[in-house]
């Protein structure tokens, strides 16, 4: 059975260490190289899952993304430089065109260096828009440490965030028990277009946060760049080929000060929680979190066998996947799902009120059917529907089409043909109640004129006699 | 000739003018019992077909018009039927109503070929002959019909 050769390929590939489902070469671009030092917990950390992590500047002409046309990495962290731009090897088209081969990019900003022109130009082709202001940050003066930014106000404390709509699987919650906080230090806010579909913030400012340029010399912000939920700290891009981009609004927040940091929060609003005591960041486990979901080692589907085959009870039902079926033909469907998780395969659940749906369509679909898991095998979870084929005969497609928010989409179709009725499949008359009548009509036409053949061939021939009027007849 | 001379002639005597009845027209004789009354009523014209009808056609002739009556009343309840309650399926309405019209034209032509009055213009066909031809008529007639209803 194609289950368990898919099985026994699944496992054989588990045993292969694997941080990313995508590959594991990792560049990092970093200016000076003596910054390194301030990220080794986190670069640490990402060589533990598996990464081969390659560090260079982009003063070195070698780097390059793409070598003889095909990627030369899957992923791509950059660091904030201090130059305008990042060099030739790292254009907004390169980059842009690395997306579009399939590679991840983490893309950090910083609120002391200004951002290069060219990352401008770049997150204003993904529709992601910083502030004008080269040297803008995020200031919350309800939600800062008072231990680091007493006076500037500018390391905003931000909670684990929730989930951006119900249906939707929330990968950044942590252990989900609350109390975390998350430290994001001088960091660059930003704001999303809303005309793009394919962008998901995943850590909103607080409500009470906008955007300060302290290289302004005014008492009070007026028209500020953005306020509130409206900066998006930490933003994400997943392209149509679920290549992800990833925009870190405080690359600080990845370096090793604030991954094992105290915090004390301020009062807030209204001296709400006025009494809060020191925590520790959960700077390291939500950075893992975003870095394992832009370098897809979280949320990423794989679609194992799809099977579709008849069931009426005939020899062809075991058929798989056959070429052709009849209209109003009974059919079944079942696709094997699985999530990458860190570094093996499990099995996929849909979040509680969402559902994965089969279209059978021919331009447009004649069936939307929502597909309930049937089996669960180690690594996946089969799901399945049954339906009658619609009453129309052509070419048809099972469609699968399930693109949500942080997860890589799944696009499947599988075409079959639909044939008419054959001459000897159509219901006979006599199956047919309304064809009663007509069929014992017939029959007593029938019988009718077998009794007057009957008569006429046996009859005894008349004798002559005379009628009323006298004349003769036969 | 006859209907154009009454005419003449009542028209001069509803004028009152003296008329000569004299002139004979030629008026065909009818049966006694019309010389009370020159006109007919409609039942009396009914009757007289029939009766004329039962002594003059043969005994065959006359088996053959009771199948086609049976026949037609086939037809019609089939027909009625079609039209209060629908013709689904359709094939099989023009199946059974095709079978109680196309045996009831089979059945008249045998009719006409057998009957003795046109034995001039059937002279080389017997009637033998004339039943054989309709029998396998039929035959083919009841083949489509079972056919086509499926």
């Amino acid at each position: 059975m194609r289950w368990i050769l898919s099985f026994c390929l699944l496992a054989l590939a588990a045993i292969v260490q694997a941080a990313s489902s995508s590959g594991n070469k990792l560049l990092v671009v970093l200016e000076e190289l003596a910054e390194k030092s301030k990220y080794t917990t986190y670069l640490g950390d990402l060589e533990a899952r598996g990464f081969k992590i390659t560090i260079d500047s982009p003063k070195n002409e070698k780097v390059a993304l793409f070598e003889l046309g095909e990627r030369a990495y899957d992923h791509l962290l950059l660091l904030p430089s201090k130059s305008k731009g990042l060099g030739p090897q790292f254009t907004p088209k390169l980059l842009l065109d690395f997306v579009n081969a399939g590679g991840n990019i983490l893309l950090t900003l910083s609120a002391s260096n200004p951002t290069p022109t060219t990352v401008v130009s770049l997150l204003l082709e993904l529709d992601i828009h910083l502030p004008t202001d080269r040297t803008a940050l995020v200031v919350d003066h309800f939600n800062y440490d008072t231990l680091s930014a007493a006076e500037a106000h500018d390391v905003v404390l931000v909670p684990r965030p929730d989930s951006i709509r119900p249906a939707v699987k929330n990968f950044f919650k942590g252990d989900g028990k609350g109390g975390e906080v998350i430290a994001f230090p001088r960091g660059v806010g930003q704001t999303l277009g809303n005309a793009s579909p394919l962008l998901t913030p995943i850590l909103r400012a607080p409500r009470t946060a906008y955007s300060y340029n302290p290289k302004e010399d005014v008492e009070g912000v007026e028209d500020p760049f953005a306020v509130g939920q409206q900066l998006s700290l930490i933003t994400t891009m997943q392209a149509r080929n679920s290549a992800r981009f990833t925009v870190i609004g405080s690359a600080e927040m990845l370096e090793n000060t604030w991954f094992d940091a105290k915090v004390k929060r301020s009062a807030g609003l209204g001296d709400v929680a006025a009494g809060a005591k020191k925590v520790q960041t959960s700077n390291r486990e939500f950075v893992k979190e975003v870095t394992g979901w832009t370098f897809k080692e979280l949320g990423v589907l794989k679609v194992g066998a799809i099977e579709h085959h008849l069931i009426e009870g005939v020899a062809d039902d075991s058929i798989i996947n056959p070429k052709i079926y009849r209209v109003k033909n009974e059919v079944t469907y079942s696709i094997e799902l699985s999530e990458y998780s860190w570094d093996h395969w499990v099995p996929f659940t849909p979040p509680a009120d969402d559902v994965v749906q089969l279209e059978f369509s021919m331009l447009s679909p004649f069936h939307r059917l929502p597909l309930t898991p049937s089996t669960t095998t180690a690594n996946s979870t089969i799901y399945t529907t049954s339906f009658k084929l619609p009453d129309q005969h052509g070419i048809f497609n099972f469609k699968i089409n399930y693109k949500r928010p942080f997860l890589t989409n799944l696009e499947e179709k599988n075409t079959v043909t639909v044939r008419h009725f054959a001459h000897d499949e159509w219901p006979r008359s006599w199956a047919i109640s309304g064809a009663w009548p007509w069929l014992t009509g017939i029959g007593v036409t029938v019988t009718g004129w077998v009794a007057f053949v009957a008569l006429w061939l046996w009859s005894k021939p008349v004798p002559l006699k005379l009628t009323t009027s006298g004349k003769k007849i036969q | 000739m006859a209907p154009k001379r009454n005419a003449r002639d009542s028209t001069p005597s509803s004028t009152a003018t003296i008329t000569t009845t004299a002139t004979p027209v030629p008026v065909p004789t009818p049966s006694k019992s019309s010389l009370k009354n020159n006109h007919q009523s409609m039942q009396e014209i009914a009757v007289g077909i029939w009766q004329n009808y039962l002594d003059k056609t043969p005994q065959r002739t006359k088996l053959i018009d009771t199948f086609m009556a049976f026949l037609v009343v086939v037809g019609v309840l089939q027909f009625v039927y079609c039209v209060i309650a629908g013709n689904y399926p359709f094939n099989a309405f023009l199946s059974g109503f095709s079978a109680a019209v196309g045996q009831f034209v089979l059945t008249a032509s045998l009719r006409i070929q057998t009957n003795v009055e046109n034995k001039a213009e059937f002279k080389e066909v017997s009637h033998e002959r004339a039943f054989a031809d309709y029998v396998f008529g039929s035959l083919i007639l009841h083949f489509f019909c079972v056919n086509f209803i499926n």
